[in-house]
């Protein structure tokens, strides 16, 4: 997903790369959510399932 | 209006606004300002990553408004526990309406599974306010869990059938030590009317406001007709009689028999 990344990705280099506005978004990283301050720490290994939600309109 | 508190937090409005289904955030931020609402309410889904315009609550100003998360599209009290901790990840505040709704016909809520998610919540720290039928024992045990609210529906959601549940809120109002908050179902200003002229605290309206042609008047009309209720309901409603009771005096009259 990162192929020019040698990095190890963190969960806010995901979001930089889908496009999608941090500041908006909870992450669930194997279950866990993962606190909005520590996406840039939090690195994503193979084989482990994100979960990105955000608020939308409803009643 | 007199204040209204829950779970020790005080409000001025008695008019809850839910921001599904209108037609821009232009016409939902309108209207939650012209109903003068304080709380609005929101769900939790996936981010779409191919619609990158989806943030739609930009429109509302969180300085100014209690967001409150619901945890629609919960089926069981565990999707809607962890419905609930997103949701407090989200807004950094523990508040959640608790809705588990299994039935996608009538989306009405699970009894069961919202009793027990509120217990597990409440001993969290949430302060939970549940969406329930009008079902006065349960509306006893959620409050005996601990809740900061009961949410009765009036008819089923969306549905602006008015309160078909009139019966039951009546006792649920008349056994609460909570606020009780009619949710889902009001269609029309006097829908609201006649739950507050019942005395319940609050009412909860979106479809309603959200699909009139002009939401912000309708909005608008909703907030007058809650003043109104409540203002009916502190004050003392008339007594209802069979028979007339002339308004007008019976002496006077002018003729001679």
């Amino acid at each position: 997903m990162f192929p020019d990344n040698k990095m190890p990705a963190t969960v806010a280099d995901l979001l930089r790369h889908l496009g999608v506005d941090s500041a908006t978004v909870v992450a669930e990283l194997d279950g866990q959510i993962i606190e909005r301050k520590n996406f840039a720490t939090t690195t994503l290994n193979a084989g482990q399932t994100i979960e990105l939600v955000r608020f939308v309109p409803g009643g | 209006m007199d204040k209204f508190v829950i779970a020790g937090k005080q409000f001025t409005s008695r008019l809850l606004i839910g921001t599904g289904k209108f037609s821009s955030s232009k016409a939902m931020a309108q209207a939650i300002e012209a109903a003068g609402a304080e709380i609005v309410t929101v769900a939790l889904r996936r981010v779409d990553i191919t619609n990158k315009d989806d943030d739609m609550l930009s429109a509302i100003d969180r300085q100014k408004y209690l967001l409150l998360p619901n945890t629609s599209g919960a089926r069981t009290a565990d999707e809607a526990i962890r419905l609930s901790h997103l949701a407090r990840a989200a807004t950094g505040i523990n508040w959640v309406k608790l809705e588990v709704t299994p039935d996608p016909y009538y989306l009405l809520p699970d009894p069961i599974e919202t009793l027990k998610a509120a217990e597990i919540l409440v001993k969290e720290g949430f302060i939970v306010l549940p969406y329930i039928n009008a079902d006065p024992i349960l509306s006893k045990k959620l409050q005996d869990v601990g809740t900061a609210t009961v949410m009765p529906l009036a008819s089923p959601i969306g549905s602006n059938q008015g309160l078909k549940t009139r019966a039951a809120i009546e006792i649920i109002i008349e056994q609460a030590n909570v606020p009780v908050i009619v949710d889902a179902g009001l269609g029309l200003p006097s829908h609201a009317a006649e739950a507050m002229e019942m005395g319940a605290d609050a009412v909860l309206v979106n479809t309603a406001i959200a699909t009139a042609v002009e939401p912000a008047k309708m909005a608008e009309a909703f907030k007058l007709a809650v003043m109104a209720g409540r203002t009916a309901y502190l004050f003392g409603a008339a007594a209802e009689s069979k028979k007339a009771n002339a308004s007008s005096p019976l002496t006077g009259f002018l003729r001679n028999d």
